[in-house]
């Protein structure tokens, strides 16, 4: 029999429900900013790599993409500089348009920005001054690859009011900057239809405003695709001042865009 | 807090496009919860919070394949649980967990005698004290249920248990808590009292 005494299953249920809110838990810490630190400039991807060489489609467009890289290279050459200049408006970058639709690709791939570091640390790397626009402060992420001639930076931006998501880089400005002049086939731009490119001045310096539809980057160093580097990015702008490239992407108008970039050294 | 699971499907459907800001919205709600859980595995606070920010991180790159529309609070809950574990395993081999069993106090229940509220003090103390004897997953079941209030359904999900047996699996915490309990512990008069 039980002990009519003893406590039974209802009233120890009762007394857990009551010692609930009086459990003796420490503090709650703050985990929000830290997690967002963390999870910033790393877009959910999807796990799937770009299986590109088991569609014949993506393939050819692939293919089409290294003959550009190739005609890269060709710059070395005086007798065919003059042929591709058109291209080549601003130094680091190449632009061109692709004939048949783009590969679609998930809206969101892995940005490969480099090694996540401080504005200072990123300082001592790259053979230019990096330069972080007034009108956005200091970035929330800065990241540095070293491994190309002169080092790339990339500065990360949230979206905050006034600056909107964008889907491709779950970012809101992705900024980078590279020594354009000692990396020439540094970065491919591949258009297509939806996507337009203007030839602009950015504070009297040479650049270009691709806006419409993502268009398709390629970053290549020393004649090998970056692993992974191959994504669908949004508006850009891109321009070449004393030999470093400097690239703006971000959902935001052409107007706004140039305004960041005015407050660019 | 009504209509919050809405808000959830919202956020985490933003939070898969990359929208950080939607998936801090997130943290922020649930960070409470989640360092609990990892406190009732782990009985360490510093590795309750490695626990449960290791598991938001986890679970932000998770999410694509979170099924649409399904309730975050328990697939949060499981993956806090499977981080704090791990953390236990080692916390384990270092430090033998000791529990301090100081309840809040209970001053504002102002309609209690002070020998009463003594009296549940004392009880509560003793209940934390034998909760933290007790296997860690009757332990979970037991807060799950009574200190966090999950649904049957939800602990189903949470424990990655098929739901019909949660009842039982919930039963049976209840009795070892109870078995463990001293012999001699009676309710006191006032605890329990005032839920509603």
């Amino acid at each position: 029999m039980a002990d009519p005494q003893r406590i039974t299953d209802v009233e120890l249920e009762r007394g857990l429900r009551d010692l609930g809110p009086r459990y003796p838990y420490p503090p709650t810490p703050n985990l929000a900013s830290r997690v967002r630190g963390r999870i910033t400039v790393q877009p959910v991807a999807p796990s799937r790599r770009l299986e590109l060489w088991r569609d014949p489609r993506r393939l050819a467009l692939v293919a089409a993409v290294l003959l550009v890289l190739l005609g890269a290279a060709a710059l070395a050459n005086p007798a065919t500089r003059d042929a591709i200049a058109h291209f080549f408006h601003v130094r680091g970058v190449i632009v061109s348009r692709e004939a048949s639709p783009l590969p679609s690709f998930s809206p969101v791939t892995p940005l490969n920005l480099g090694r996540r570091t401080t504005l200072a640390d990123a300082q001592s790397r790259v053979k230019f001054s990096i330069a972080v626009p007034d009108e956005l402060g200091a970035p929330e992420a800065v990241y540095v690859v070293s491994d190309v001639p002169g080092g790339e930076v990339a500065l990360a931006y949230t979206p905050r009011p006034g600056i909107p998501l964008v889907k491709q880089t779950g970012l809101g400005v992705l900024i980078s900057e590279f020594r354009g002049d000692l990396i020439p086939g540094f970065i491919t731009k591949s258009l297509g239809e939806g996507t337009t490119a203007q030839e602009v001045s950015v504070e009297g310096d040479p650049g270009w405003w691709i806006t419409g539809e993502p268009h398709m980057v390629v970053v290549q160093v020393d004649g090998q695709d970056r692993p992974e580097t191959l994504r669908m990015a949004a508006n850009t702008l891109i321009w070449e001042h004393a030999g470093v490239t400097y690239r703006i992407e971000s959902g935001l108008s052409k107007a706004d865009a140039f305004r960041i970039a005015a407050g660019l050294p | 807090m009504e209509g919050r699971p809405l808000d959830d499907i919202a956020l985490v459907e933003r939070a898969k496009n990359g929208d950080v800001n939607a998936y801090e919205a997130l943290v922020q709600h649930y960070q409470e919860l989640a360092f609990r859980v990892a406190y009732q595995v782990t009985g360490n606070a510093a590795d309750a919070e490695d626990a449960a920010q290791e598991a938001f991180v986890n679970a932000y790159y998770a999410l694509g394949r979170f099924r649409a529309g399904a309730p975050f609070k328990p697939w949060l809950c499981r993956i806090v649980a499977n981080e704090a574990r791990n953390r236990r395993t080692s916390a384990q081999r270092r430090t033998v967990l000791a529990e301090r069993a100081s309840v809040a106090q209970s001053s504002g229940d102002s309609a209690q005698s002070p020998e009463a509220a003594a009296e549940a003090d004392a009880f509560r103390s003793t209940l934390v004290a034998t909760l933290r004897t007790l296997r860690e997953d009757d332990r979970l079941i037991l807060a799950y249920r009574l200190f966090f209030d999950l649904s049957e359904a939800e602990m189903a999900e949470a424990l990655n248990v098929p739901r019909g047996t949660v009842k039982s699996r919930l039963s049976r915490a209840l009795s070892r808590l109870r078995a463990a309990l001293p012999a001699d512990i009676r309710m006191p008069s006032a605890a329990g009292d005032h839920d509603g």
